[in-house]
């Protein structure tokens, strides 16, 4: 019964690599292939059902290195569900894969799962490079120039966060994240220790693509097909954040090696992703922006580096990680910028009612799941007296909310493109039953993310409890 | 006089309580307020509707949605308790009990009085928005939201929830503003989210602000609201707090928006903006600074005054001077806002009671003047009044209309706005007497805009090159005479219609009666002490 809890992750991974394998030697035939992505989709419900009914058992594997706590529950559900939902509202037509395209998620979601239950640095790592990985597969098949970048920059990345992982285990002696906050306890807050955080916390945001650092991320992720692009900014930057809430929640006895760094680049994300995503018209970048903002909260709520805070940051993760990777999925082919969703609302009603809700929930409009994630981050700021980036943050969500407006607009009330007019880049997403049961699962889960705030945020502020937050 | 009577003479008012109040009660009451309309344009949405087959359907559900929320109104009116000093109908649940979030909802006097201003003004919006053609579906799913959203704020107890409603109100208001506006539409629907989300969050901060201090527990107004807060503490909330209302009544020098919207906006939106969604500032200026915050009303009520005279004065100068019928209307729509807060400036019971029914009077005459002006534009083919002229005998329905409307905003007798401002001018004539002469000095600009208005487009000679007129259509006649209806109900039966030798209201227990609930509590903290004679002076 104990290894139950282990179960979504070997589905999940078993699913990936037989799909991935089956494409490659050709055990699936084609007609087959036309229900993978159902199967895949209910194979990683069965997983999330596993979860919420087996997850609540608290427990450790492999000597330590593995936990179940509250904190990977919420985390796994998270990441499942989020699967779930793209696979099932993605529009299988235009992706380049399908094999690929059903695999890769799953691996993402894995590497959220690893670096959830990781007990310690090397955990981690391994998570946030999986993730990152699937993500860079996804952007190559069609863009193989941009999937160099990607690589290139995640390289960085993952060097910066390497080394500065490396100079934690060197002050503390430890790489087990409890042992770490333990020996902490007795440390004081030094420029050797702050300076590798800066390293750290650099190489996370430039995973997540977070302003400043989204100048080598996102274009690469743009280019990608939708759910490549979802993958990029949706699950990828959750798991540098799934990465960042348990390294917080490690160093949380000397915040102030890292808590200033946090501020500045949550102000950053916040302020500079609504500008720019009021600034852009297009829809794809404008969601990749509509992200940036909103992970930007995220890093907020942390920076408080209290129980409250880092809960309210995961509670706002969970509404991110659907609305990120689901909104580019849902957007499907429409790349041909503001014009290609012209009109979207009458021709395909179920996407348009999805992306439109994707837009304000990353914005962090009313009544959506990322409204309720930033007020409850912005009580926690106001909690903690840090009134500067909750000024900061409001500012960033009005620009946000004003260009998910302007997105709204375009969708309901502007008149669709003639058919003789509407060229590749502004084809219209196929409706299958699948996919319109995606959309409608999408926006159930973003309208009722709020509605049942309640259970949610409980669960998130358990999860923060079992980081050692208090 | 019956409130001059009731709010200065018995703070805490003896219950007493009207025939057949407090038989029925429903403990989901105020949430079918708020949630049968969103349920009803998610039905709307879904529903298939090939090239507008069902539109006219569409509209049908739209007014009947808003008959039914006048009839759940008309119950929650008449079953109100106005000698509880508490909040009725409330309901309290847990919501995010991690950050002290609560669902509640209640209503007091006050709260009744802008429920059933919006029921008034959902219902003419709906007749107000027949004429449109194009994306019906979108546009009454729309109008549907912002109605429950406005709803919302009014009867939010929990300021999280507040936040939440007064945000949610701009998204479908700009939208509809973007989609169905006039020619400058697309800046006029910008101006107006720049605004309001400016002013959402400028409310959010101060929201957070009285949270951080008030131990960061809870988001209810009963905590955050509580006294004992310092001075300091109060101030720095309720300038906030004036902030955040300036830029939705609005006042000087936060109105940007207002001439824009309420000249691009279409008719049955103009109607919602300027009489419900816009009264939230005034609103929010009584529960959190007057009724919220004791000691900053009394130091800001002279900022209050200020803000009053030059809302005013501006409102009636510009209107003077504007040659756009449309823009005239527009700003003629700010002078009750600033009738409003004169009220709160003054700091008195009876300022704050006239600024109460001043809520529902100012909304109503606001909406008027501002739809009439759209309405006579669209049926003139013109809104320059370079143009329109002479036009009384053409189109006598909103010749009527337009005089009612420029009556109402003047206050004089029989319309409800003249008890308004008769108790918003008494009680500001004590502590605010140069606020209220300069607040009247700008009515009397208000005034002579008005006649030149009327001589100008009703009575002035007629012009035979303007384009052709009609007079309104039904639907227009009838949202615009709802409108108006109101103003005379209150006005000839404010404290509702009794058979002559009788003192129980009928069917109508009378909108004055009704909002006494709770004023006296909120100004119980204005009331001037009463000196207590010394021992050897009856001597």
């Amino acid at each position: 019964m104990r290894y139950l809890v282990l179960a979504p992750e070997a589905l999940v991974l078993a699913t990936a690599v037989l799909v991935v394998l089956g494409g490659r030697l050709g055990w699936i035939s084609r007609g087959a292939s036309a229900y993978l992505p159902q199967a895949t989709a209910l194979v990683v419900l069965v997983a999330l059902g596993i979860e919420l009914w087996a997850g609540a058992t608290l427990t450790t594997f492999f000597g330590g290195a593995v936990v179940q706590d509250r904190f990977t529950l919420f985390t796994k559900a998270a990441a499942l569900l989020t699967a779930a939902v793209a696979l099932a509202a993605t529009d299988w037509t235009a992706e380049d894969s399908l094999h690929l395209g059903l695999a890769m998620p799953l691996l993402a979601a894995f590497g959220i799962m690893v670096a959830a239950s990781s007990a310690d640095l090397v955990g981690l790592w391994a998570g946030v490079e999986l993730a990152a990985a699937a993500g860079v597969v996804l952007v190559s098949l069609r863009r193989p120039d941009l999937g160099l970048r990607l690589l290139v920059v995640g390289g960085v990345a993952s060097t910066l966060i390497v080394v500065g992982l490396a100079f934690v285990y060197a002050t503390t002696g430890n790489s087990d994240l409890p042992a770490i906050r333990d020996v902490l306890l007795s440390h004081a807050p030094t420029l050797a220790l702050a300076i590798p955080m800066l390293l750290l916390l650099g190489g996370l945001a430039l995973r997540a693509g977070l302003a400043p650092f989204h100048v080598g991320v996102l274009p690469a992720g743009l280019g990608a097909s939708p759910l490549g692009a979802g993958l990029v900014i949706g699950l990828v930057a959750v798991a540098a954040a799934t990465v960042a809430v348990k390294l917080a929640a490690a160093l949380v006895p000397i915040p102030a090696v890292y808590v200033p760094y946090a501020n500045v680049i949550a102000a950053l994300a916040m302020v500079g992703g609504g500008a720019a995503a009021l600034a852009v018209r297009s829809p794809r970048p404008r969601l990749a922006y509509l992200a940036v903002g909103q992970l930007g909260w995220v890093a907020a709520g942390l920076a408080t580096h209290f129980r409250s805070g880092t809960a309210a940051s995961m509670f706002l993760l969970g509404a991110f990680a659907v609305a990120a990777t689901c909104g580019p999925a849902l957007l499907g082919r429409a790349e041909g910028g503001e014009a290609a969703i012209a009109g979207f609302g009458s021709v395909r009603p179920v996407r348009a009612a999805g992306l439109g809700l994707a837009m304000l929930s990353l914005a962090g409009g009313p009544p959506l799941a990322g409204f309720f994630g930033e007020l409850a981050v912005a009580a926690a700021l106001a909690q903690s007296g840090n009134f500067v980036l909750l000024g900061l943050g409001l500012l960033g969500s009005v620009m946000s909310v004003a260009a998910a407006v302007g997105t709204l607009r375009v969708i309901y009330i502007q008149s669709p493109l003639e058919e003789s007019r509407r060229g590749a880049a502004a084809a219209l997403p196929s409706v299958t039953a699948f996919s319109t049961a995606g959309g409608v699962a999408f926006c159930l889960v973003i309208a009722a993310y709020g509605a049942f705030g309640y259970p949610i945020l409980s669960l998130a502020d358990q999860g923060a409890e079992a980081l050692g937050l208090r | 006089m019956t409130l001059l009577t009731i709010v200065m003479q018995n703070p805490t008012p003896t219950p007493a309580s009207p025939a057949g109040a407090g038989i029925f009660s429903s403990p989901i009451l105020l949430s079918l307020l708020i949630w049968l309309p969103v349920l009803v344009s998610v039905a709307i949405a879904v529903i298939p509707n090939p090239r507008g087959r069902y539109d006219t359907l569409i509209k049908q559900i739209a007014f009947f949605t808003n008959l039914g929320l006048v009839f759940i109104l008309f119950v929650a009116y008449n079953q109100f308790e106005s000698f509880l000093p508490t909040m009725q109908y409330e309901e309290k649940l847990d919501w995010l009990p991690a950050i002290g979030v609560k669902y509640h909802l209640g209503v007091d006097g006050p709260g009744l009085v802008m429920l059933v201003l919006s029921g008034l003004i959902g219902v003419a919006s709906v007749l107000g928005s027949l004429n449109v053609r194009e994306r019906v579906r979108a546009y009454f799913v729309l109008l549907l939201l912002a109605q429950s959203s406005v709803n919302g704020a009014i009867v939010a107890r929990d300021m999280f929830l507040l936040v939440f409603f007064w945000g949610a109100s701009a998204i479908p208001l700009t939208l509809l503003v973007l989609g169905w506006g006039g020619p400058r539409h697309s800046a006029a629907a910008w101006r107006l989210f720049g605004y309001w989300g400016f002013g959402t969050a400028v409310l959010a901060a101060g929201v957070f602000t009285l949270y951080a201090v008030t131990g960061g527990r809870s988001f209810d107004m009963e905590t955050l609201l509580k006294p004992g807060l310092s001075p300091r503490i109060q101030i720095v909330v309720s300038l906030i707090m004036i902030v955040a209302a300036a830029t939705r009544l609005p006042l000087f020098p936060l109105h940007g928006w207002i001439r824009d919207v309420l000249a691009e906006a279409p008719p049955g939106v103009v109607v919602v903006v300027a009489g419900a969604a816009s009264r939230l500032g005034a609103f929010l200026l009584l529960r959190t600074v007057i009724a919220g915050e004791p000691a900053a009303g009394h130091l800001l009520s002279p900022v209050l005054a200020a803000l009053a005279v030059l809302t005013v004065g501006f409102a009636g100068l510009a209107a003077l001077r504007t040659i756009d019928i449309r823009h005239a209307g527009a700003y003629l729509a700010m002078v009750p806002g600033g009738i409003t807060v004169l009220g709160f400036a003054a700091v008195s019971p009876l300022g704050i009671a006239g600024s109460v029914l001043s809520l529902f009077t100012g909304g109503l005459a606001a909406a008027l003047i501002a739809a009439v002006c759209a309405t006579l534009s669209e049926r003139a083919q013109s809104r320059s009044l370079l143009v329109l002229s002479g036009l009384a005998p053409r189109m006598p329905n909103l010749a009527w209309l337009l005089t009612i409307a420029a009556l109402a905003l003047l206050g004089v007798p029989l319309l409800a706005s003249f008890v308004a401002e008769v108790m918003t001018f008494f009680g500001a004539f004590k502590n605010q007497p140069i606020g209220a002469f300069a607040v009247a000095g700008g009515l009397a600009i208000s005034a002579i805009a008005l006649a030149v208005l009327l001589r100008r487009v009703l009575f002035g000679a007629p012009n035979t090159e303007a384009p052709g007129v009609s007079d309104s259509s039904l639907n227009e006649t009838w949202y615009l005479g709802l409108l108006a209806g109101g103003l005379l109900w209150v006005g000839l039966f404010p404290g509702g219609p009794k058979i002559p030798g009788t003192e129980v209201p009928l069917f109508d227990p009378g909108l004055l009666n009704q909002m006494t609930a709770g004023i006296s509590d909120m100004a119980s903290p204005y009331v001037a002490p009463v000196p207590t004679p010394s021992p050897g002076a009856s001597q």
